[in-house]
């Protein structure tokens, strides 16, 4: 790639689960303004993989390499601090909360002054600026005050995406995001990754529809049995020769 | 590309059409519980225009107030997706051990009784709520059994003490607990205040909105980087302080330390919780609702006192309540396109 420090870097990372060897060995590059399809059979490891960029997991070798400068996620949190947005598998937001609140869950708000320092919530200009942010990501949204657990499951997807864009800072990591969506649902969830490349913003997009992967991603990283088995330039890859790879079933 | 998912989150369809705001007042728990209290107390005004006197007024604020701070703290609870049986047992264990302190400090006069033994009310209820804490984050106990343990604990510890009979008597308390502004006590405005505040917490701050977010989806919460043990922990202490308070509330109207005093009003406040349109299984409350439902609780066993039903049928009234809370919740569900 031309960019020569990526965004974010994995380097000879693994991951066991007791006996189990779910991530072996891999190494990973996301440079900023590039989508990077991470596929796979089930059980590949792709979600432990996420797991240990997004500090869910600590690798049990490896490193992980933020701009350059080496990292150690103690939670999940510590990534998000760096600039490491993940939307994982099962969605993370609170259905009993409005958009805005769950766009600001954790980074909220406090009004201005002694009632701020009382802990009182500046809402409005939450709600307003969660707008923004996700019209930003190409989502606009009209009724803050609606509770996310009122809208559909591909409402809830767009928010949860518009917010993990509207903060990521370098990389976002969206785990199978357009799964359970319709097919026009999960087009819009692309144009919004698009959205983030053309931000600058580097893009890990894990996900079973390899139409989707080859219409989207710049790059494309087969894992199988928890190994790297092939990273190269989407135009290098046919639907054909990406479904044998990721089985395993012809020679790449 | 702002267009693309443009329309997958549009503004709630029926809004400005001249109808929807009838429609809304009616879907509104809060107002349609206002129009159930403003009928139950008509009803038994019709019944017996003693209910509308000024003193039965001021018995009525009387018995909200020994009622409001449980069911508030409950509410706090409640929102998070927990429950805290230990309220009532730890109003009467506070109002035990405020008393027997208090009997001990009555050389000093009567301020610093009242201020320490409000103190030590506090500090009882505070230490309850980090023991439910404790139970629930280290030795691993769900919020249910967590506080039945110190439920038991405390309705008990108050018999040891007092072998079982009221203790610290002090009727110049007592006093305190009259009307001082139109029908209220200082007592009543300071519980009042309270309410207040703690509703603007809940619904306002970042600590409320945390306690929803937990009911709601705590995986969530934690993954955004709150601390989620800690957050619990003041809410149980939350509720454990406001049922101190209570438990010197009811030393003041008693003129003594009464150890049954507590025992069963947990439930009243959890009660007036669920009628007020809280979800048990957390995120979603209403401290105004709680309010209302504390006010209709009151009425309702105060009323059929005076249409001379006998007390034990308050239970049953009770349950009535709820089920028709709990169903009038489920039928407004329904009606909702979610779950
Ligand atoms: N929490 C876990 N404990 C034990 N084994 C696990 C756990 N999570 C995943 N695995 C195992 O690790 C391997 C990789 O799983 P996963 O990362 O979920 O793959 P993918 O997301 O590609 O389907 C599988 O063999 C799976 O059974
Ligand atoms: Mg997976």
């Amino acid at each position: 790639m031309s960019d020569p420090t990526p965004l974010y870097e994995a380097r000879n990372v693994y991951k066991n689960y007791g006996s189990v060897a779910a991530v072996k060995d891999v190494s990973l590059t996301i440079h900023a303004g590039e989508i990077v399809g991470l596929v796979g059979d089930n059980g590949a490891g792709k979600s432990s993989l996420v797991k240990v960029l997004s500090g869910v997991y600590q690798p049990d070798a490896g490193q992980l390499i933020v701009d350059g400068v080496e990292r150690h996620w103690k939670s999940p949190h510590d990534a998000m601090l760096a600039g490491v947005e993940t939307l994982y598998q099962d969605s993370g937001l609170a259905l009993d909360l409005t958009i805005g609140a769950n766009v600001f869950l954790g980074r909220e708000k406090m009004k201005p002054g002694i009632l701020g320092r009382l802990g009182f919530l500046a809402q409005k200009e939450m709600d307003a600026e969660a707008a923004e942010d996700l019209e930003r990501t190409g989502i606009a949204v009209h009724a803050s005050k609606r509770t996310v657990g009122q809208l559909s499951g591909g409402q809830r997807q767009a928010v949860a995406i518009g917010r993990a864009v509207a903060w990521a800072q370098k990389v976002i990591i969206l785990d199978e995001p357009t799964n359970h969506l319709g097919a026009r649902q999960a087009g819009e969830v692309l144009a919004v990754m698009r959205a983030a490349r053309e931000r600058g913003l580097g893009v890990i997009f894990i996900s079973h529809t390899l139409p989707h992967i080859l219409e989207i991603c710049d790059r494309i990283v087969v894992l199988r049995l928890g190994s790297v088995v092939r990273d190269a330039p989407t135009s290098t890859f046919t639907a054909e020769s990406l479904l044998g790879t990721i089985t395993g079933l012809h020679a790449e | 590309m702002s267009r693309a998912v443009s329309e997958v989150v549009s503004p709630s369809s029926n809004e400005g059409e001249p109808a929807s705001w009838a429609r809304r007042l009616v879907g509104n728990q809060q107002f349609m519980l206002f129009v159930v209290f403003v009928a139950i107390f008509a009803f038994f005004t019709f019944n017996d225009s003693v209910f509308a006197s000024v003193s039965e007024i001021g018995n009525n604020i009387t018995d909200f107030s020994t009622l409001v701070l449980l069911a508030v703290g409950e509410t706090f609870v409640i929102a998070t997706g927990g429950i805290d049986l230990s309220v009532g047992g730890t109003s009467g264990f506070a109002g035990v051990v405020g008393a027997i302190a208090m009997e001990h400090l009555a050389p000093h006069g009567e301020w610093v009784v009242l201020g320490v033994g409000t103190l030590v009310c506090l500090g009882v209820g505070i230490g309850i709520g980090l023991i439910n804490a404790v139970l629930m984050h280290y030795a691993r106990l769900v919020p249910f059994v967590a506080t039945l343990v110190t439920m038991g604990a405390a309705e008990g510890m108050s018999l040891v003490l007092t072998g079982g009979a009221p203790v610290g008597s002090n009727f110049g308390a007592i006093t305190l607990t009259e009307p001082k502004i139109s029908v209220f006590s200082y007592p009543d405005i300071i519980i009042i205040l309270i309410t207040v505040v703690a509703g603007l917490y809940l619904h306002y701050s970042k600590f409320g909105r945390y306690t929803f977010a937990i009911g709601s989806n705590s995986f969530a919460v934690r993954a955004v980087g709150v601390n989620v043990r800690r957050h619990l922990t003041w809410v149980y202490v939350l509720s454990g302080a406001l049922a101190g308070l209570t438990g010197m509330f009811i030393y003041m109207r008693l003129g003594s330390g009464a150890p049954s005093a507590g025992v069963g009003t947990e439930l009243v406040a959890i009660a007036a919780v669920v009628i007020g349109g809280a979800r048990l299984t957390g995120g979603s409350a209403q401290l105004s609702g709680t309010v209302l439902g504390a006010m209709i609780l009151t009425i309702v066993s105060s009323g059929l006192i005076i249409m001379n039903v006998s007390p034990n049928f308050n239970q049953v009234a009770v349950a009535i309540l709820i089920a028709l809370a709990a169903t009038f919740q489920a039928l407004r569900k329904g009606s909702r396109a979610d779950v």
